[in-house]
């Protein structure tokens, strides 16, 4: 005799992969917030950002100080570039991080995993949060330079159109990138503290993030100019009008140009970034490395 | 006289839990409420209860983790509040899906960390590794890491990280949680092969397998919400419910039962004959469990052959059911 | 199962042992799981030259770039004692290992030190290898007039850092994901504040008396007057120190003292809070 448990049969969910996106969004806003009453995690998550920024204008003050080539140009280039340059920091350490925090902390990847749920689609949602709060940590960042540090940033000077499509694509792009760590997250150990600031430093160096490009050496600036990140900030400075023309190596480039470049670049970035997370994937199941713990 | 190795008198611990914004309010759970107990050294004692009746937070205070709100506690003579490292000596403690070390080390070498916590010299440390390993049939992973043992084999490595160190008093706070029957029944031969080795060992074992208290236990307490219900031998707390153990017996059909009537031990017995089936079947109401040897001599003297026998008795569970109102596998969270 | 009876071991011989046993999966660790070679050291030295190439934007004078090179090599102990040590505990609460830990018969400050031994090594593989960069690639030439002064400053900065690293850990057994955030919070503004990437005399330079004070505020976090005291004896003769260098001996000798009493009073003070309030061994605070 069959027991009647009560179920009702229900159809099908089309929109499966909303749903997961819905409920990782809601859990990695969870992770984020909810060790703190609202007003610490507030001052958290502004405090963080603005000590970062105050590093680069104390080093910019103290060579001014000295009488050192101090353009005030090369401030403002430094200054936006560092503020958003923190969507990649937080945005792809925080996709990669996804593996290993399941993984280690909370040991419910495999629960994750096997279930019917899209894990890109959960590690999407899970990405939102730190997104949102690093929207609020560069508009802070940006409020405290323009009111605090005269960095003039005009409304009406600003190519906002440009700016939005940039960000979207740049966005996609790190997240992307994100993606790729996440698959060798898999494999490796848990050295979390080395891998953010590891492959985050990667790009500090060499996109144009602190200084511009064209200090490196020669060889430090073909590589720069394979690197999305590169154009994206360039073309946000372009777009807020602010250092511009400071780096020789990308002032040649039309705008149009960068664009392109970075929609390129992009698409052969997540391609690979794709096929990097699949592979890592794979290889992790066939070794029965999903679900270990490495911590010592 | 004899020492006890833990002595608790009204022993109360509260828990305070903060509230939720806008989701669930403050709430105070009392986890330990007015418990007296005393185990003697030597015993192997049970604490028996469903989940969240305070077993853990009983051990908790035991090992020196947890304070209590208020009374008493001594473990090995010492007060757990005031000496905590003359306890600490002399104590381990081992829990049920336990997944402490560190995945990357080979079993050997992480329970030869935790040994030096005790400061066993490193010689020492793995002979008893290595022995300890051997009776729970652990010796062919000792160069395995970690995280690749099963569940069974992991709460083995733990006995032995447990164990290793010969604590006067160990703390076993459901050791065979999750695991096989062969897994299980090795780690009760093994507890009861380390009672017997030294008499000084005391054991405090908690769970809520009915048949394993039965089996090993000097002593139980049956504890639920925070309170000892009853504690005792597990023959007498069988006896505290007055049901009575029942023999039944099938045996080839005989005309008189008069061999069977007035045999010392037997309160009461019935009979029925199924003629179809040539079978007389006996039910024995028992006073004494003497009794059953007579019944049996009974069945030849009668001219007749046992088919089939079957004996009842209260179990633990009965006890449980009959002190707490509910079993344990079907009680509400 | 017979077991030899051993002689007890002292106090001191005990903890000596647990400092090794606990110092054991580091280095075992380091050796089994090369990944970190790369994360830890490679990887780190790129965020390192990104300053170094800043001051050469600004052109600042050749010094700074040894500045970067030594606060760079010095992140290497400071995220060793902030993240496994301070934050291990909470990693250890986590893997259900802390209680195992707080039941033995040792110091807790044992367990600490052997985190902090056993990290030491892979911080200090970090720590030079970013020296080394620094004066292949980047052609910084340090000099060493007075080596006992500069490892008295490194040493004493050792100490000192570590035992205010154990005090962070008596937070981390008590609280769970707000220490963990705290860390994270105090990042940068360590960074700051401490003159990882700048002499702190720069505070000075700039803001005048209330730079001084920042500077002064932060002397109480040890990396500061280390960071300023090692320049000081690598770049002999620079105008950038912020005090001399064998007052910032004493005082770093000082801090040790006080962070090392601080942790041991902190420990038992969270410890016995944590029992209190139950939330010792209560995971995923």
């Amino acid at each position: 005799m069959a027991m009647n448990l009560g179920f009702r049969r229900k159809a099908a969910k089309p929109n499966a992969n909303v749903q997961t996106f819905k409920w990782s969004a809601w859990l990695g806003w969870q992770m984020e917030s909810n060790w703190a009453d609202p007003f610490l995690f507030a001052v958290y998550s502004i405090v963080k950002p603005i000590a970062a920024s105050l590093i680069l204008v104390v080093m910019y003050q103290i060579i001014a100080l000295l009488g050192g080539g101090t353009d005030v140009g090369l401030f403002y280039y430094m200054f936006v570039s560092n503020a958003f340059f923190m969507y990649v920091g937080q945005v792809l350490f925080g996709v990669a991080q996804i593996v290993h925090d399941d993984r280690e902390h909370y040991q419910t990847i495999r629960y994750i995993y096997i279930s019917p749920s899209n894990y890109f689609a959960y590690m999407l949602g899970r990405s939102v949060s730190k997104l949102i709060i690093t929207t609020f940590a560069v508009a802070i960042t940006m409020a405290f330079g323009v009111f605090m540090l005269d960095v003039p940033l005009s409304i009406i000077g600003a190519n906002w159109l440009l700016f939005f499509a940039v960000m979207v694509i740049g966005i996609f792009c790190i997240m992307a990138f994100g993606l790729a760590l996440a698959g060798l997250s898999f494999l490796t150990a848990k050295h979390q503290g080395g891998m953010n600031e590891g492959i985050a430093g990667l790009f500090y160096l060499f996109c144009g993030v602190v200084f511009p490009v064209s200090v490196l050496p020669s060889w430090g600036v073909s590589f720069a100019k394979i690197l999305p990140i590169t154009y994206w900030l360039e073309l946000i400075r372009r777009s807020l009008n602010l250092g511009v023309g400071m780096d020789s190596a990308l002032a040649g480039t039309s705008t149009s140009a960068c664009i392109i470049i970075l929609c390129l670049s992009t698409v052969v970035f997540t391609i690979l970034a794709l096929a990097i997370f699949k592979a890592g994937d794979t290889v992790a199941r066939k070794k029965g490395l999903i679900d270990t713990t490495t911590a010592y | 006289m004899t020492r006890y190795a833990v002595e608790v008198k009204n022993l109360n611990r509260t828990f305070v839990t903060k509230a939720v914004r806008g989701k669930s309010k403050k709430e105070t759970v009392k986890a330990l409420n007015d418990v007296n107990l005393t185990i003697n050294e030597g015993e192997l004692f049970g604490l028996l209860g469903p989940n969240g009746a305070g077993k853990t937070t009983l051990i908790k205070i035991l090992c020196t983790l947890l304070l209590p709100t208020s009374g008493e506690a001594r473990v090995l003579g010492h007060d757990v509040q005031k000496e905590t490292n003359a306890i600490r000596q002399k104590i381990n403690m081992v829990s049920g899906g336990e997944t402490s070390g560190y995945g990357l080390l080979t079993v050997r070498e992480n329970i030869w960390l935790f040994s030096q916590l005790y400061g066993i010299p490193s010689k020492e440390a793995n002979r008893r590794i290595d022995m300890l390993m051997k009776e729970l049939g652990l010796e062919h992973k000792k160069n395995s890491k970690v995280r690749t043992l099963s569940t069974g084999l992991r709460q083995k490595a733990n006995m032995v990280r447990g164990f290793m160190t010969d604590p006067a008093l160990i703390f076993l706070d459901e050791p065979t949680l999750g695991l096989d029957v062969n897994a299980s029944r090795l780690i009760r031969d093994f507890i009861k092969n380390w009672m017997k080795e030294k008499p000084g060992r005391t054991v405090l074992l908690t769970t809520h397998y009915m048949m394993e208290a039965d089996e090993l236990c000097d002593r139980v307490a049956i504890i639920n919400d925070g309170k000892v219900l009853a504690c005792d031998t597990p023959e007498n707390l069988k006896r505290l419910i007055h049901q009575e153990a029942v023999l039944k017996l099938e045996i080839r059909q005989i005309d008189s039962i008069s061999a069977f009537e007035n045999l010392p031990g037997v309160r009461n017995f019935t009979h029925v004959q199924d003629m179809a089936a040539g079978i007389t079947k006996l039910k024995f109401i028992l006073d004494d469990e003497s009794a059953v040897a007579d019944i049996v001599a009974a069945v030849p003297k009668s001219g007749s052959r046992i088919l089939t026998v079957q004996k009842t008795e209260p179990t633990l569970e009965d006890v449980f059911v009959t002190l707490v109102g509910r079993s344990l596998t079907n009680h509400e969270i | 199962m017979k077991f030899e009876e051993y002689k007890k071991p002292s106090w001191a011989v005990m903890n000596m042992r647990a400092v090794f046993g606990r110092a054991y999966p580091r280095i075992i660790g380091v050796n089994r799981e090369l990944s970190w070679v790369f994360f830890e050291t490679v990887l780190p030295l790129l965020g390192v030259a990104a300053y170094v190439f800043v001051y050469k934007a600004l052109e600042a004078p050749p010094e700074y770039i040894g500045y970067v090179i030594i606060g760079g090599a010095m992140t290497a102990y400071w995220m060793n004692v902030l993240w496994s040590m301070a934050a291990q505990m909470y990693w250890e609460k986590e893997m259900g290992n802390l209680e195992l830990y707080l039941i033995a018969p040792i110091s807790r400050m044992s367990v600490l030190g052997g985190m902090a031994l056993g990290g030491m090594f892979s911080s200090s593989v970090r720590a030079l290898s970013t020296i080394v960069v620094g004066m292949v690639i980047f052609g910084i030439s340090l000099s060493l007039p007075d080596p006992l002064m500069f490892f008295g400053i490194f040493i004493f900065t050792m100490i000192a850092l570590y035992g205010m690293g154990m005090m962070f850990a008596s937070l981390y057994m008590l609280w769970g994901r707000e220490a963990w955030h705290m860390s994270s919070l105090f990042t940068e503004p360590i960074y700051l504040v401490s003159g990882f990437y700048f002499p702190v005399k720069g505070f000075t330079a700039m803001l005048g008396n209330p730079g001084t004070w920042i500077a002064v505020g932060a002397s109480i976090i040890p990396i500061t007057l280390g960071l300023d005291g090692m320049r000081q004896c690598l770049y002999p003769g620079t105008m950038d120190g912020f005090i001399p260098v064998w007052q910032e001996l004493i005082i770093l000798v000082g801090l040790s003292v006080l962070f090392m009493i601080l942790a041991k009073y902190s420990l038992r003070y969270m410890e016995n809070l944590g029992k209190r309030e139950g939330r010792l061994t209560m995971r995923w605070q």
